[in-house]
């Protein structure tokens, strides 16, 4: 009986994340995508600072000569600012979706594309988070929205749904961070045992010492569940905190009951339509195709069309009960949306986000990623659309003709819009290289079970 | 003491193993896994984890503070609007919920940290990078006289390898 070598000793002789033979196949397969960068990967970081870069010019711009240079002008206030914000955090939700609600229900096919989702979800929320603050003008005045007195002794106005939002989006981003580290931190040690230099270090940081003691694995497990627990209403929460928002005033095209469910459908579309955007091209980059198959695809294409019926069921109610309602403001409002001045973002949400998807009721196409791919940028552009239409449109056209008005995106706000992709995409790739984009452990659990049961289920 | 190290492909034989040396009196073992399985969950702790109670306190805490702080702001600063009540507890319902989502979920973490013990500086002797890859070990404190019987007790369980880690 001879003593195994300690752990440093058998990691010493790896170099970088290249694996060793004997190792399993999954770690192998998995950490390989953390691999020295190749040309290409720079080229494309590089874009995306560069874009970056840009939008803080714009910002700085903005900054200094204040709102008017971004086409704010009666009575549009909320531009493209609010319609961005709005549109991140509905991407957001797809990640807690996947990671909490799916593994209350004890779906296991979310294992290979929680991690990917979660991630997407941490860096949307970050993205959705600058918006607020972007659009009030004057940043340095964010601090009027947290709970603290003013010189006279005056707190905030709890009955707001702007405060609301405050904490709810701070929640999210906090508990979105919680959760997407407390996956990571097995796999963490798992590319810890087997990295050099700083890897090593960062790795041995960050993995707070995990062994996969059993006692750590079931307090692990314990956390993930009561994660999930308190994320799932969270996640429903949201993006009907943010639907409050508009639901709570009175402008015609706000004013409506049916805005929480239908921000929170509308938000799953989105989040679920930019996690088939991200992972389409690192299954095909990375050569993933055997941990994320066509059937982890064809069950988000499913949840897609679902979610898609919802959001064209609640474009079509809405419009029923502008009518139903006998409302003159309201019915005017709705028939300018379809037929006034931005009859043209209407109906590229109409046709994006209703009708368009309605194609994955074949077999066929929910397994075609050329397809899916090209159908979730359409949905992408059309959920931003979407969010264009609520807000411009019906702040452009409330009860009084005489204070009608028309606002235009000038170029500075679409700087920051392409900056806030860049942003996204900037974070994305540096994860891509430092944790592992699926969830090793996870897709062990179910290979070893697999093994232990003779593969048969 | 000897520590004995046995290294397993699959969760179930593992079980087996640690219930017997619990059956037999050894107390002073762990279990290493690349993830986590049903079988190894209570092989060890019979006990519930004890991360429940942190969400729990946690969760409380939150509504507590969460309704607290804002009934005290709007007292504090009392601006009467048409003779309403100047604390409207259906408002704060949202950002009650928050904090008791907020404060829930930052405790479960530190839960995961303490009842884990967690974060650690130094990985046990018997930790191997093999657990991180797809076997499974169980080590075992024992006394000298006892090696052979914990030995052949991990072969009979169809262990992959025995090792002696501490003499």
């Amino acid at each position: 009986m001879t003593p195994p070598p300690p752990a440093e000793a058998v990691a010493a002789d790896r170099v970088g994340t290249v694996p060793v033979p004997g190792d399993s196949k999954i770690n192998r397969d998995l950490l390989s995508v953390l691999d020295a960068p190749t040309f290409k990967y720079f080229a494309l970081l590089g874009l995306a600072i560069v874009g970056v870069l840009q939008a803080v010019f714009s910002l700085g711009y903005q900054t200094y000569h204040g709102l008017g240079v971004a086409g704010y002008s009666h009575p549009i206030f909320w531009g493209v600012y609010i319609v961005t914000f709005v549109f991140w955090v509905g991407i957001a939700h797809a990640g807690t979706l996947i990671s909490a609600i799916l593994y209350l229900f004890r779906a296991k096919w979310r294992n290979a594309i929680n991690r990917g989702a979660e991630a997407m979800t941490v860096f949307a929320v970050v993205t959705a988070a600058l918006f607020p603050l972007i659009h009030i003008g004057r940043i340095w005045k964010f601090y009027f929205m947290v709970p603290y007195p003013n010189q006279r002794g005056l707190w905030v106005n709890f009955k707001s749904p702007l405060v609301w939002d405050l904490f709810a989006i701070n929640t999210y981003m906090t508990i979105s961070i919680v959760f997407f580290f407390v996956g990571l931190i097995p796999d963490i040690a798992i590319a810890r045992d087997r990295s050099t230099g700083w890897r090593k270090a960062l790795y041995t940081v960050l993995s707070l010492g995990w062994q996969g003691t059993s006692r750590q694995w079931k307090a692990h497990n314990r956390t993930v569940l009561h994660l999930s627990g308190l994320a799932t209403p969270l996640v429903l929460s949201v993006h009907s905190v943010v639907s409050w928002d508009f639901a709570v005033s009175i402008v015609p095209g706000w004013h409506a009951t049916i805005f929480a469910p239908y921000f929170v459908a509308g938000a799953i579309f989105s989040g679920f339509a930019m996690v088939l955007t991200v992972m389409i091209p690192v299954r095909r980059i990375f050569g993933l195709e055997e941990y994320l198959t066509d059937y982890h695809f064809e069950n988000m294409s499913r949840f897609i069309l679902l979610t898609s019926c919802i959001v064209g069921y609640a474009y079509g109610i809405e419009y029923f009960i502008a009518w139903y309602s006998g409302v003159e403001a309201e019915r005017t409002s709705f028939f300018m949306r379809a037929f006034g001045p931005y009859w043209i973002s209407t109906w590229i949400m109409i046709s994006c986000n209703g009708i368009f998807p309605q194609l994955l009721w074949f077999k066929k196409l929910r397994t075609h990623l050329p397809f899916l791919f090209v159908l979730s940028l359409l949905i992408n552009i059309g959920m931003w659309f979407e969010r264009y239409v609520i807000i411009i449109t019906s702040l452009s056209r409330e009860f009084e003709p005489a204070v009608w008005g028309l606002y235009i995106p000038r170029g500075w706000e679409l700087s920051i819009l392409v900056g806030s992709f860049c942003w996204f995409s900037m974070f994305f790739l540096i994860f891509l290289k430092v944790f592992p984009v699926v969830a090793i452990a996870e897709v062990k659990e179910l290979a070893i079970h697999d093994k232990a049961h003779g593969g048969a289920h | 003491m000897p520590l004995l190290v046995g290294v397993f492909d699959t969760p179930g034989p593992v079980r087996e193993v640690a219930d017997k040396l619990h059956g037999r009196g050894f107390g002073d073992m762990e279990i290493y896994s690349p993830a986590p399985f049903p079988e190894l969950d209570d092989a060890i702790d019979k006990k519930p984890s004890r991360v429940r109670l942190f969400t729990l306190i946690g969760g409380l805490t939150g509504v507590t503070l969460g309704f607290a702080m804002q009934i005290w702001m709007a007292l504090d600063w009392p601006l009467n609007i048409g003779g309403k009540p100047m604390a409207s507890i259906p408002a704060y319902v949202v950002i009650g919920f928050e904090l008791t989502i907020l404060l829930g979920g930052l405790l479960t973490f530190l839960g995961l940290l303490a009842v884990g013990r967690l974060p650690r500086v130094k990985l046990d002797p018997a930790y191997s990078v093999r657990f991180s890859g797809e076997e499974i070990g169980i080590a075992v404190s024992c006394t000298d006289r006892d090696v052979a019987e914990i030995e052949s007790l991990m072969r009979d369980a169809e262990a992959k390898e025995v090792t002696l880690v501490e003499a």
